[in-house]
């Protein structure tokens, strides 16, 4: 029950950090944070064959495990948004890093809205804490 | 123009990014890694000799990352002396990688090899670059976390020991220089290495109270000697060094040593040295952190000349004599800064002594590099670095015996290779200091001088009469030494030589770099402080 809040929570944490408290980091670690109760509770391969209803070969190491993979891949493409996110100002002349954003009225329910390219980069930092401390996690526990 | 300031970083972290994604594909992967050292060795000369050293070059030029104006945001400053050291870090970096192409087995490249060694790559060069004290701490954190991989490399028993003491050692080193980079955040208001710098100049115009910084640049100065191994931190070398894959390893004691001796120069060098605060701790008075520095660290560097040197002539494996001769030569490079920082600040002897402990740290990184290599080399070919076992290698494979001869050679400082100078200016620094104050303090480093050259010969003579003259034994009789391995080692080998040969305008690089290093307020210039109303 409390997987769904811990991941809702992280989300939000993860929005709102270019301005507040929270951010790419923090709500990676929340995040990986329900993974790991779902681990603990059930097992590595309960979110592929409970929820997602697949098969799930056995008998390889741990390092081929396609969840560890998966978690990998996400590592690397977090790695690149990062760099890209950097790399993305300097193509209009600014300094590497530099940030930005917009304003955006009259959208429904919202009303307004703030669009942070800081976001991209958060988006960035949160994939590599996600894949890199879920491999550890699972690569460890699967020792 | 200032891009360039960033893009040896940029180049090496995209590097190691590229190198993680082509994993599954080991020859890409290794071209690729080749690759970036190459486009790494060309950033850092196009950038320190359009900015330093060409003649239309600034001398020096600032990078404010993300656009945020100094000194809030994180500044990125390459002078004299940043370029001098990324000039070392990218000679034995590509060096390394050239020869890891030929050296890492694919069971092992598999392991994150190439992606992990840009990333040590890329903590040297931010370290080097940066002009913000806590993004040195991160640097530092980036560049510990790869080399903790390293040292745990191979996975024996040595191998996982070695690394858990440099963990253990690192992470309380760390977490000192954290509470020390936030004393001085408490103490001066700043991160900003040069807005550090005009506070503690003019203390009462920012109404700050500088007297602890003293107390704090202590602890700095334990958590930098940790990093470059100076006595009494230097327990967890020898075994990190030997555990370590050579390449890494010529990495480690090439030029990460070399950053704990850079943040020592540019803290209280360009940063501390403006301040005059009354200093009076266990005996030790004056009236600038510098004259707490000389004493102790002249001492940490006698100390370190004994016990590398003694330490080198009782070992039985090659790994074994260069790591603990590792920590002797940085006692050669620590006693010139020692010399420096006693030396009056208006006095051309300050910049002398500056000028040859960056001399010394490029002939060690070149001569240590080629000979760590060589270890690598002989060990892959016979399977043993053990001198015991060794002999008559002379005789089996000339060419990469005549790399290590060239290597001891420096080692011993015989002219005209690189060592001799560094050797020779570490000696004139010792004598000028003598001849300026006649103190205590130049009067042992002289003599210790004198005793580590002694014991340098000593080691060096061993190993090539052990491991090189001789009869050939089983182990090197079956040996098959790689080609591609020996090149490399000849290129270094050349670079000694040549580096020597042509020691002028090195001589005026380094000079520029002690120059830089010694100016606090052209650093503050730089980054564009001054002018402005402060705070």
């Amino acid at each position: 029950m409390t997987v769904p809040i811990v991941l809702v929570v992280s989300i939000s944490l993860f929005l709102q950090g270019h301005n507040l408290p929270g951010g790419g980091f923090i709500g990676g670690v929340l995040t990986t944070a329900a993974f790991v109760l779902i681990y603990v509770a059930y097992n590595l391969d309960f979110l592929e064959s409970g929820v997602l209803g697949r098969e799930v070969e056995t008998g390889t190491s741990i390092f081929e495990h396609r969840t560890v993979t998966a978690y990998r891949r996400m590592l690397l493409a977090g790695l690149v948004v990062v760099l890209g996110s950097g790399f993305g100002g300097m193509i209009i002349g600014d300094p590497f890093l530099t940030q930005g954003y917009v304003h955006l009225d009259g959208i429904p329910i919202y009303h307004e809205v703030e669009l942070a390219s800081a976001l991209v980069f958060d988006l960035g930092v949160y994939l590599v804490v996600v894949g890199s401390l879920l491999t550890i996690v699972s690569v460890v526990s699967g020792e | 123009m200032s891009r360039l300031v960033i893009a040896p970083l940029l180049v090496v972290v995209t590097t190691a990014v590229l190198t993680l994604a082509l994993g599954r594909r080991p020859r890409v992967q290794r071209a690729t890694s080749v690759a970036g050292a190459v486009g790494y060795v060309g950033t850092v000369s196009v950038a320190v000799w359009a900015l330093v050293l060409g003649e239309t070059a600034p001398g020096a030029a600032v990078y404010q990352v993300g656009d945020w104006p100094a000194p809030f945001g994180i500044t990125l400053v390459l002078d004299g002396l940043s370029a001098f050291m990324l000039t070392i870090a990218a000679g034995v970096g590509l060096a390394s990688i050239l020869f890891s192409v030929r050296y890492v087995t694919p069971e092992n490249q598999r392991v994150y090899y190439h992606p992990l060694f840009h990333m040590l790559l890329a903590g040297v060069t931010g370290a080097f670059l940066t002009g913000d004290l806590f993004n040195l701490f991160v640097w530092f954190e980036v560049m510990l976390v790869a080399s903790y991989v390293f040292v745990a490399f191979y996975g024996t028993d040595h191998a996982t020991a070695a690394s858990f003491r440099y963990l253990v050692m690192n992470v309380f080193g760390s977490a000192l220089m954290l509470v020390a980079v936030g004393g001085l955040y408490a103490t001066t208001g700043t991160l900003n290495m040069a807005d550090m710098a005009r506070r503690l100049a003019t203390p009462d115009a920012y109404g700050i109270d500088p007297a602890p910084v003293v107390g704090l640049s202590a602890l700095l100065l334990a958590v930098f000697a940790l990093k470059a191994g100076l006595v009494p931190f230097q327990f967890w070398v020898p075994a990190a060094y030997t555990a370590a894959p050579a390449p890494v390893t010529a990495m480690l004691a090439g030029v990460t040593k070399k950053v704990g001796i850079y943040a020592i120069v540019r803290l209280y060098f360009t940063v501390f040295a403006a301040a005059t605060i009354p200093v009076d701790v266990a005996g030790l008075t004056g009236t600038s952190p510098l004259d707490f520095l000389a004493p102790v660290l002249g001492a940490m560097g006698v100390a370190s000349i004994l016990v590398g040197g003694f330490g080198a002539i009782g070992r039985d494996r090659l790994g074994g004599v260069f790591a603990y001769s590792s920590i002797g030569q940085v006692g050669f490079i620590a006693i010139p800064v020692a010399i420096a920082a006693a030396a009056d600040p208006t006095g051309a002897l300050r910049g002398v002594a500056i000028a040859a402990a960056l001399v010394f740290a490029l002939h060690h990184a070149l001569a240590k590099g080629l000979l760590f290599l060589s270890v690598g080399a002989v060990e892959d070919a016979t399977k043993t670095d053990r001198l015991r076992d060794l002999g008559g290698l002379a005789g089996h494979s000339p060419v990469l015996s005549g790399a290590v001869f060239v290597g001891l050679c420096s080692l011993i400082g015989l002219p005209p290779l690189t060592g001799f100078f560094g050797k020779f200016l570490a000696f004139d620094a010792a004598i000028r200091g003598l001849a300026s104050d006649s103190g205590l303090l130049s009067a042992l480093a002289l003599v210790a001088l004198l005793l580590g050259a002694a014991l340098t010969i000593l080691y060096a003579t061993r190993v090539w009469v052990g491991g090189f003259w001789g009869r050939e034994t089983a182990a090197v009789e079956v040996a098959s030494v790689e080609s591609g391995q020996v090149t490399v080692l000849v290129a270094l080998a050349a670079a000694v030589v040549l580096v020597g040969v042509g020691f002028d305008p090195i001589y005026r690089f380094a000079e520029t770099a002690a120059t830089a290093a010694l100016d606090g307020e052209a650093y503050v210039d730089i980054v564009g402080l001054n002018g402005g109303d402060g705070a």
